[in-house]
């Protein structure tokens, strides 16, 4: 009887919250934070696994899913419907023994593993839902199968002065510019001694999968694949492979880098491009197949922009990106911001560098960013070192120059809002009686 | 039992060849036509169905109907899939006696009575699938109710110089039709059907049993039923086009683009099929770059705009390159316009390719007068129309009212200079 299952299950870690994006991702998991003008960040991995023709794959989600899993729908979107397609959304659960959230990525995928070796996969496929990249999975799988080796990870070169912030490998020269052997890893190494960094793209051998997963769970504090499971994968002497990915990868965990990953997209030569490697999104959601093609008014003038159905421009947009359903009214000027769905912006608004979730309205005559001050910020801080820590405590706020909206909030009109400020999602009209929000200023 | 024994059932008639479209229905059922950049012509009835709560459709087709079959897909996009949903196409079948194609509306519907039959509900609905409307038919049907009329037609106030296309009603105080005719050369009304019509299925079963030689309701079924029978007129009022004509076709695209639009699909609940384009990818959103611009246009998702685009209505895909103008026009999906190429009062089936520098639709205001000479009726206003994938060469020149025939290629052009009128 041929076999028509399957030989790749693919788990896609979709359940963090990464505190840097601030009120972007308050209300929702970073895999589910628009991007790229009418798409969500898990879109690009869901649309490599379908390219790759990976079409079996359980979704980890945990943070705030109600969006993630919206999203995902039934999985129709990326063709993941059929007898041997499918898309399973797995949530933490109570069980007979013991119960408990997931305490990290490995713990997570360890919790499932009923699910997986129920499909019997001969590679399981990890990836992360958080980056924006295009990949084809079946290169790394093909090379991991011909390395016969335990495990293979996606490495991407970064800046130098970055690559403390990642786990990084240093890979032999085995296959030159394919890949090779992981000699060393280190997980956020405080001297990075390579600066080929893991994407989150791991193939697994299923059985050494296993073994690693119980002995991090008896023997662990922490339940991570880059801080855990890979360095004991080292340390236990598996085959563990590096495989060199040398295209773009958007890996956007600040909101000065989510911004910078969609100024990308603009441009004759964008560094990424949507349309290249296609990316499906689900349609249904928010209800994007029925918006009617974007409206260019009288006055309207659009410049380098990317701008989705459903949107209405009768003021100036420039360097922007608007998802479905923005308005931007008459007189209104909208420059190197990126709003999201169904915002409004008043006549005569004017904002600079403003990333705005969804449903915020903004008031007629309202500043935001740019020339508002002198900037009292020094130019530099994008390489300043990280405040706070990466998996836990209060959204630290970004002195980037960025403006963040959070959803759900309506500027009366005539405001000033500084640059780099924060305003948290869903704020009450009490909190908006000040004609004035000075740079940097978190209003909660 | 249903759950919805008092629904109707509606029949969408959707055959149309609608040949005064000229090639934009060379391979395309009138329904079948894009409009405002992301629909078809059906959305429009399909989404007026879907709106009004109704979830039993019957599509019936004959000419073309693949590209329609292919657009309707699942009827997902417009909420017809479930247990107790559903849109069916109906093609022209042959059997023992009903070997022939449709004759007429009324034909048409009697060829699906076993569709009706399969179907039970008190009424059928039945419109046509080449409007561009909006329409509460729950409405209709209430006020069909509520006069318990055997047939009840709906109409609107059309000028006078127009209803000699239509049917034309003259009612008394109650709305009963009382006097019908069917394309008056000398109108006495300004009423005109649209051919919409709620009919008790009973009496439609039994007026197509019995009167078998009736083909049309227009022509046969009404006159004779008005004599006899409750027939009633439903007055709608709102925007309605029967976008029938090359010109009325490019009238109702612009009217989308006016400042308080007569037309706004979205905020009518008019819903496109995306999907059905079986595209490997979604459009992305439209990219404008270097000194690319547009003014008073509709722009479509994956539009790449280098160009300046001007009272336009853009399909998704299309590409404005650098240095070039489109203006008062319609192109369908992914079409090309190289750098520095003009395209001025034009519709541009999908896929045209268009040559750098080349110009569609050059000349003096008064070559907009010189009608196509093929088609004198169909092009007479200005407009030049190329078809499905012709590529059009680098430096041509085509002038006012010209036809360029579908995949025309390079080589199939004999001159530089297409003059005002002339065909391809």
């Amino acid at each position: 009887m041929p076999q028509r299952k399957p030989k790749v299950l693919a788990v896609v870690l979709a359940g963090g919250r990464v505190d840097e994006l601030s009120v972007l991702t308050a209300h929702r998991p970073k895999s589910a934070v628009p991007f790229g003008g009418f798409a969500r960040v898990i879109d690009f991995p869901l649309s490599n696994l379908m390219h790759s023709g990976l079409e079996l794959v359980g979704v980890l989600s945990q943070y705030r899913s109600f969006s993630l899993i919206n999203h995902i729908g039934i999985g129709a979107s990326w063709d993941m419907i059929g007898r041997y397609r499918g898309v399973f959304v797995l949530p933490p659960y109570q069980g007979f023994g013991q119960s408990s959230w997931y305490r990290g990525s490995a713990d997570a995928v360890r919790q499932n593993l009923d699910f997986i070796q129920f499909h019997n996969p001969e590679t399981i496929l990890i990836i992360s839902g958080d980056h924006v990249y295009h990949m084809d999975y079946r290169e790394i799988i093909a090379y991991h199968r011909h390395k016969d080796a335990d495990c293979t990870m996606a490495c991407v070169e970064v800046p130098w002065s970055k690559a403390h912030r990642f786990g990084v490998a240093e890979i032999g020269d085995e296959d030159g510019e394919v890949g090779g052997r992981v000699l060393q890893y280190r997980e956020k190494p405080e001297v990075p001694a390579s600066n080929w960094a893991s994407m989150t793209v791991y193939c697994f051998k299923p059985r050494v999968l296993y073994d690693l997963l119980e002995a991090n769970a008896r023997e662990d504090e922490s339940f991570e694949f880059g801080r855990d499971i890979i360095p004991r994968a080292m340390v236990g002497h598996k085959k563990v492979y590096g495989y060199k990915f040398t295209g773009y990868w958007g890996y956007t965990r600040t909101i000065e880098e989510y911004w910078q990953t969609s100024m990308d997209l603009l441009g004759v030569e964008p560094r990424l491009s949507l349309c290249r490697w296609g990316i499906r999104t689900n349609l249904d959601h928010r209800g994007i197949r029925d918006c009617q093609p974007l409206k260019v008014g009288e006055e309207g003038e659009i410049s380098n922009s990317l701008v989705y159905n459903g949107c209405l421009v009768e003021g100036r947009v420039e360097n922007s990106i608007l998802f479905p359903g923005v308005q931007v009214k008459a007189g209104a000027v909208v420059r190197n911001s990126v709003l999201f769905f169904d915002n409004v912006v008043g006549k005569g608004a004017c904002l600079d560098k403003v990333v705005s979730d969804v449903n915020v309205t903004v008031g007629e005559e309202v500043r935001i960013g740019g020339q508002t001050s002198a900037g009292d910020k020094p130019e530099d801080q994008a390489s300043a070192p990280l405040v706070g820590s990466l998996l836990a405590g209060a959204p630290v706020a970004e002195p980037t120059g960025v403006t963040v909206l959070g959803w759900n909030n309506q500027i009366p009109a005539g405001m000033v809002i500084g640059a780099g400020c924060t305003l948290y999602p869903a704020l009450g009209p009490e909190k908006m009686t000040r004609s004035r929000i000075s740079d940097g200023e978190v209003v909660r | 039992m249903s759950p919805n024994n008092q629904e109707p059932l509606v029949l969408l008639l959707a055959g149309g060849v609608g040949s005064r479209l000229n090639n934009l229905v060379q391979s395309r059922a009138k329904p079948a036509v894009p409009f405002a950049g992301i629909y078809r012509i059906i959305d429009f009835s399909l989404s007026n169905v879907m709106n009004s709560d109704f979830s039993q459709v019957g599509v019936l087709t004959q000419y073309k109907p693949l590209s329609l079959m292919r657009h309707i897909g699942t009827g997902a996009a417009w909420d017809f899939t479930g247990r107790t949903r559903g849109v069916k196409i109906l093609p022209p079948r042959t059997g023992a006696r009903d070997s022939d194609w449709y004759k007429g509306t009324a034909d048409a519907v009697r060829q699906n009575i076993d569709f009706i039959k399969a179907h039970p509900s008190p009424e059928v609905i039945i419109l046509s699938g080449d409007h561009i409307y909006s329409m509460d038919l729950d409405d209709m049907l209430q006020v069909h109710r509520r006069k318990e009329a055997d047939m009840t037609v709906a109409t609107m106030v059309v000028p006078r110089e127009q209803i000699k296309e239509f049917g034309t009603a003259i009612t008394d105080s109650d709305g009963r039709i009382v006097e019908w005719e069917e394309k008056p050369a000398h109108p006495r009304t300004d009423l005109a059907s649209m051919g919409i019509y709620v009919i008790n299925t009973s009496y439609l079963l039994h007026t197509l049993e019995t009167y078998r030689t009736d083909m049309d309701f227009g022509k046969d079924t009404i006159p004779r039923a008005i004599a006899t029978d409750r027939v009633y007129a439903y007055p709608f009022r709102g925007y309605w086009r029967d976008v029938g004509t090359i010109q009325a076709y490019w009238e109702a695209n612009m009217d989308v683009l006016r400042p308080a639009p007569p037309i706004t699909p979205a905020a009518w609940g008019i819903r496109p099929n995306p999907e059905a384009d079986g595209l490997p990818s979604d459009r992305c959103p439209a990219r404008f770059i270097g000194a690319g611009r547009a003014t008073n246009s509709l722009i479509a998702a994956s539009c790449l705009i280098e160009g300046t685009v001007i009272n336009s209505v853009l399909s998704p895909g299309v590409w404005v390159g650098p240095g070039a103008v489109v203006r008062d026009s319609i192109l369908f999906h992914d079409c090309l316009v190289a750098a520095e190429a003009e395209i001025d009062l034009a519709i541009l089936d999908k896929r045209v390719t268009v040559g750098a520098r080349a110009v569609v639709g050059c000349g003096a205001e008064e070559e907009k007068q010189q009608a196509n000479r093929k088609y004198p009726q169909h092009l007479y206003t200005g407009i030049s129309l190329i078809g499905k994938g012709a590529q059009i060469p680098s430096e041509t020149r085509i002038g006012r009212n010209c036809i360029v025939s579908p995949g025309r290629r390079v080589a199939d052009f004999p001159h530089q200079v297409i003059a005002s009128g002339e065909s391809v």
